[in-house]
């Protein structure tokens, strides 16, 4: 069964790039759905990744394990009731910082994992901006992709979104068959922007 | 399955990026971070430099057995007194004492010394004292005993025993927390 499956589905240019995963980890069948969106985006459309939304939840979180190491490092050699003051301060902006992580990753990032942009050739106008949010609730195998486009022009937003069972892109090994997968990704993102053509 | 043959755990690792991996390793540190930041808290709000501690030793029974996991604190203007059970450290040795203060002396100058007995020991703790030291001061006191659960510290005991496991169950945690993505 399992090897006919496999023969069925795994796409002819079967080389070591196969993506290959736990099927019943759903966090992991999430992740490589999502990588291989940004595959298609980046690698094969040619859009460029902007990698702000990342750098400022490692800014966050860079400087809270700061904090926390300083803290550690001066209670080390300053031994406890001399250290107070500045264990207050530590931990203080410890949980401060934490609950800055919690707001940014609420109300900013909301689940995003990529932002695309689509840079104009002559460089002269902003580029469009193609935002991604992936969505597999607990113990489900359905996956639903959100594109949200921006027209730096008319300031246009578009949303599209598809929900497909996780079971249509992986094998019974947990291969990722990213043909079955690429064909839907380009089918959302050709309807957001032939859209924009008709307009 | 979690197929280690294949070590296809491994192979999310591989297929991150340079600010996943780094975000990986961030992650862990958070999860570190956390809890000694809650341990430094509960020092500065107690104002022990340890304010929990487990019992390791049967000498205060029928009060506390071994396992038993204490809440301390230490405040400047609370005065030791007679009948309270404090823990208090001990030159030249590691692990702090739990015992209770048999005599008090104060001086009006503020000075005070005081001598600990086990509630289970047949002699008070001179013995266990630095060579030549008759009292306790109050810079030895870690802190009074202020609450306890009891039993719950065992963990800390099976690990004190047995410094392998402890290790073992520390590099599994942290290889967990480093190689799964979220």
């Amino acid at each position: 069964m399992a090897s006919k499956a496999k023969t069925d589905k795994t796409p002819a240019k079967a080389d070591d790039k196969q993506i290959k995963v736990d099927k019943w980890d759903g966090s992991a069948l999430k992740n490589a759905l999502d990588d291989a969106t940004k595959k298609v985006l980046i690698e094969d459309m040619g859009y460029e990744e902007s990698h702000r939304l990342m750098d400022g939840r490692l800014a966050i979180c860079t400087l809270s394990v700061g904090f926390a190491m300083f803290a550690l490092a001066w209670d080390y050699l300053h031994p406890f009731p001399q250290s107070r003051p500045v264990l207050i301060f530590c931990v203080t902006s410890y949980f401060f910082m934490m609950g800055v992580l919690t707001l940014y990753t609420t109300l900013k990032e909301k689940g995003c994992f990529l932002v695309a942009l689509d840079k104009d050739k002559a460089g002269i106008d902003p580029p469009n901006v193609w935002t991604f949010v992936s969505q597999v609730k607990r113990y489900d195998d359905q996956y639903t992709l959100y594109a949200t486009y921006v027209d730096a022009k008319t300031k246009a937003v578009r949303t599209a979104n598809f929900t497909k069972s996780v079971a249509q892109f992986f094998d019974v090994d947990g291969n990722l068959c990213s043909d079955y997968f690429e064909v839907e990704v380009r089918k959302l993102h050709s309807g957001l922007s032939s859209e924009k053509k008709h307009k | 399955m979690f197929d280690v043959g294949d070590f296809q755990f491994l192979g999310e690792l591989r297929r991150m990026n340079k600010r996943q991996l780094y975000y990986q390793f961030l992650n862990f540190g958070m999860i570190v971070s956390s809890a000694l930041m809650i341990w430094k808290g509960l020092m500065v709000v107690t104002g022990s430099e340890s304010p929990i501690v487990v019992v390791l030793s049967g000498s205060m029974e029928p009060a506390f057995y071994r396992g038993d996991l204490l809440f301390l604190t230490n405040y400047e203007e609370e005065p030791v007194r007679v009948g309270e059970i404090v823990v208090f450290k001990i030159e030249g040795r590691d692990i702090p004492i739990v015992h209770r203060v048999l005599k008090v002396h104060e001086k009006e100058n503020g000075l005070v010394k005081f001598l600990t007995k086990g509630d289970n020991n047949q002699v008070d703790d001179r013995g266990l004292y630095a060579p030549g030291q008759m009292w306790l001061n109050k810079s030895d006191v870690v802190g009074r005993a202020r609450g306890y659960v009891p039993y719950v510290g065992i963990v800390t005991i099976l690990m004190n025993d047995y410094p392998k496991f402890k290790y073992a169950i520390l590099a599994l945690l942290g290889l967990f927390v480093l190689i799964h993505r979220e």
